[in-house]
């Protein structure tokens, strides 16, 4: 059976799959994702090895970096879905180019999410299998992960009809994924924001910033994937999509910033115990500063109010910036949550009470976190080769 | 079948610490800062010298508050956390994902990982070791050297906890987040 009749994909040999152009970055990115893959590798290893003690994970700080790296990885791949579907869901003519390149990236995303969550989870396998067993339909992260899983195989079959041409199921199934997704990811807020026990948390603010949120981590993704793609010589079908993202993007932003101030001054106001004095401590840290704002917001929205949206290649560089901020976004929502000591008579002889919960990464968690960028990189290389990505402006929608 | 509570008349506590080493033994807890079911809250002394708040000092044992509404058991993705027939608030470790949920979600920071098992452990009122045999005491509670704990159930009128709970004026710790503890601090 000729499975390229099924699924059309791009036959190579091993020696035509890696036969790129030889232009310095190209050879700097193989090598720089080969590097990151190796060390994610090495991280798991020795993962397996110690197990949760390689991490720097306390009974107070149960979760660390995987988790904000996992969370990274979902948001991105909620917000190429989200942004992919103006196009071919919504049927806005600007994002109508976008489709298979975003999906893909979606595909991609989640399941380099999965990678990372799979050596932070202690059970993996008894979690697949518990999770039909027995399932905790009062668990958000159960509803999550649920969800997620749907979610992967309709993006799957939106990509395959995609590729296949057939825009009414590649509809379909892109407004299944577009749903599901929006549901998954607003579980994953959930997560957090159904923590009773830390005020901080708890609240409706987190099911709905993620949704923000992952629309803006989607436009940063599509300014990096289109940038790298035409290297930075966009043709004019790709300079006019690219001029609405980011006025959309910059919209977004604003948005985002508006919510964060609201969020701000709600906590802090009255400084109720484990909120006002965490929210300062948070807004106030390098981390906020310099990572979540002016990286992750400020930098981007500078650019694009300054030229209308019309300064695209510097939007590609911000959007760099701008995934970096995200990647501090994901830190700080998982630090913070736990900054506050849940029991603070817990002290031992001759030492202080416990202030704010400290927590450093170990560098095997920098490891695989880092290490799953190259993951995706490298899978995005392999998608690119295989599929015809572009947008074919003869196809209707 | 009861429901199982403990009061405790903290202010009779000397930080003997005699509690933590009955719970280690007895439940095969491992060495380490961090594995412990049970431990001893210290309310350091306030004031300057000679000003000090002699009331200020005391000692809070505290443990899993087996909550009646136990934030714990309704994030689990897998139903690992449970309430048995006694209403005692367990873990399934052949259940347990290791998803330490349950360990953002409690409010009293009740929960560790065991390594032994490598899934999430509590105090579980010494169920596997004495419940499970008839007996209707815990570890900690029948080693106190002042009498701290007075444990029993709380659906009986005539245990000993039920009436002094019926005397004494008690509060539970975070009552406010309706986890309805079924550990009461008798003042």
């Amino acid at each position: 059976m000729d499975l390229s009749k099924l699924v059309p994909f791009n036959k190579h040999t091993v020696r035509s799959f890696f036969d790129f152009e030889r232009s310095a970055l190209n050879i700097f990115m193989f090598w720089f994702s080969m590097g990151l893959v190796g060390m994610m590798l090495a991280g798991i290893g020795i993962y397996l090895i110690e197990g949760h003690h390689a991490y720097g994970v306390t009974r107070q700080h149960a979760w660390g970096l995987l988790i904000a790296m996992y969370v990274f990885f979902v948001v991105s791949s909620t917000g190429l879905c989200i942004m992919s579907s103006l196009g071919h869901v919504f049927n806005i003519k600007a994002f109508q180019i976008v489709g298979k390149r975003a999906i893909i990236g979606a595909i991609i995303t989640i399941l380099t999410g999965f990678a990372v969550i799979a050596f932070e989870i202690g059970h993996p396998v008894r979690m697949v299998i518990y999770n039909v067993l027995t399932p905790g339909l009062t668990s958000a992260i159960w509803w999550m992960g649920t969800l997620y899983g749907l979610y992967l195989f309709f993006i799957i079959l939106e990509f395959f009809f995609l590729n296949n041409a057939n825009h009414k199921f590649s509809k379909i199934f892109g407004l299944a994924g577009l749903v599901v997704g929006l549901a998954a990811h607003s579980n994953l807020g959930a997560v957090f924001g159904f923590l009773v026990a830390r005020p901080i948390a708890n609240g409706v603010f987190f099911p709905l910033y993620f949704i923000l949120s992952a629309m803006v981590t989607g436009s940063y993704l599509l300014f990096l994937i289109y940038g790298w793609r035409y290297k930075m010589k966009f043709p004019p079908e790709v300079k006019g999509f690219m001029v609405t993202l980011s006025q959309v993007l910059g919209l977004l932003l604003a948005i985002l910033m508006f919510f964060e101030v609201w969020r701000a001054l709600t906590a802090i106001y009255g400084h109720m115990p484990e909120r006002g004095d965490i929210a300062i401590h948070m807004i106030t840290s390098k981390n906020f500063l310099i990572g979540e704002f002016l990286l992750g917001m400020l930098i981007p929205f500078i650019i694009i109010v300054w030229s209308k949206g019309r300064a695209i290649k510097a939007m590609v560089y911000a959007s760099i910036t701008g995934m970096i901020g995200i990647f501090f976004m994901r830190y700080d929502l998982v630090h913070d949550t736990q900054l506050a000591p849940m029991m603070p008579l817990k002290i031992r002889e001759y030492s202080l009470p416990p202030g704010l919960v400290e927590y450093i990464p170990t560098a095997t968690e920098w490891m695989i976190s880092l290490g799953a960028i190259g993951l995706a990189f490298m899978m995005y290389y392999a998608a690119d080769r295989f599929f015809n990505l572009d947008h074919d402006p003869e196809e209707s929608h | 079948m009861a429901r199982y509570g403990m009061a405790l008349d903290y202010k009779s506590c000397i930080n003997c610490k005699a509690c933590e080493s009955a719970c280690k033994e007895e439940n095969g807890i491992l060495l380490g800062a961090d594995n412990h079911r049970i431990w001893v809250g210290v309310n350091e002394i306030e004031g300057l010298f000679p000003d000090l708040s002699i009331g200020s000092s005391n000692f809070q044992p505290s443990q899993c508050q087996q909550c009646d509404n136990a934030p714990c058991q309704s994030v689990c993705p897998t139903n690992a956390t449970y309430y048995d027939d006694n209403g005692v608030v367990r873990v399934n470790p052949d259940q347990c994902i290791l998803c330490t949920y349950c360990m953002q979600a409690c409010p009293y920071d009740a929960r560790y990982i065991d390594d032994r098992t490598v899934t999430v452990d509590k105090c579980n009122f010494c169920s596997d070791t004495r419940l499970i045999h008839g007996e209707t005491t815990t570890a900690c509670q029948a080693t106190c050297p002042t009498k701290v704990r007075i444990f029993g159930d709380l659906d009986d009128p005539e245990s000993e906890i039920s009436q002094t709970l019926r005397d004494r004026e008690h509060y539970s710790l975070k009552a406010h987040l309706g986890t309805k503890p079924k550990l009461f601090y008798l003042t």
